[in-house]
């Protein structure tokens, strides 16, 4: 693996930080009390995924990389003003039975 | 908004020029002692041989200042105590940061500082001091 120093990130990991930081920047561009959802949202479906999904299962992530484009395109529409219009609240393939 | 505080043109003017020099040093381009850097101009396209370990050591580092408030974001992002012993030398990884972590500590410094960190510069910041010094590289570039 990479040594402890410098983290040398997969291509796919970058794209996972990537995204992140779209939806933190994207958060941004909301009132206070909307980003604050967001931002806490946001950060626990990607710790969540961090721990549940395996890092050699490419196809998925690379699905949920797709999907997550496609809401941060919906969240950086001014017109968006919150998750809830986003239905970032999924019902999750039932991984956990 | 965010107003920057940072006053003395002369003083960052110099700062600029000496890191840059170095910058061009380290990638050996000799004969130019100025250039302006775009960062939309990608032409380092070359792979360096060199292990992304070695790291130019700058003499000029960032002013204490700036290490101080990076520390200060830093162990508010972690929800480290007030005492947690953050300085220069300080890792992310150490102060128990994963990658998210790390993003979210630029995101933050992003807004203190009023300034916008490129993707490729966020990914290779470990340290507190690197992201102190490259704040203060951003800003002078950034400020007209």
């Amino acid at each position: 693996m990479g040594s402890s120093k410098v983290q040398r990130l997969s291509g796919m990991q970058k794209q996972v930080l990537s995204l992140y930081r779209g939806f933190l920047r994207a958060a941004r561009s909301k009132s206070e009390e909307e980003r604050c959802k967001i931002e806490s949202i946001i950060s626990q479906e990607f710790r969540r995924n961090a721990e549940d999904v395996d890092r050699k299962n490419f196809l998925y992530i690379e699905y949920l990389l797709r999907r997550g484009n496609k809401q941060l395109d919906q969240l950086k529409n001014p017109g968006t003003t919150g998750l809830s219009s986003l239905q970032l609240h999924y019902s999750h393939p039932s991984s956990k039975g | 908004m965010a107003t920057n505080t940072f006053t003395g043109a002369s003083l960052s003017e110099r700062f600029l020029r000496l890191k840059l020099n170095q910058r061009l040093a380290f990638n050996s381009i000799a004969g130019q002692r100025y250039s302006s850097i775009s960062s939309y101009g990608r032409r380092n396209v070359s792979f360096s041989s060199q292990p992304r370990s070695i790291r130019l050591t700058v003499s000029c580092a960032a002013k204490p200042e700036t290490v101080e408030k990076v520390c200060k974001i830093v162990k508010n992002q972690l929800a480290l105590s007030d005492d947690s012993k953050v300085n220069g030398e300080s890792t992310f990884t150490a102060l128990g940061a994963d990658s998210l972590d790390t993003v979210e500590i630029v995101m933050g410094l992003e807004e203190e500082f009023g300034i916008t960190v490129e993707e490729d510069s966020a990914q290779s910041i470990s340290t507190v001091q690197e992201a102190a010094d490259l704040i203060e590289e951003i800003i002078n570039k950034q400020s007209p």
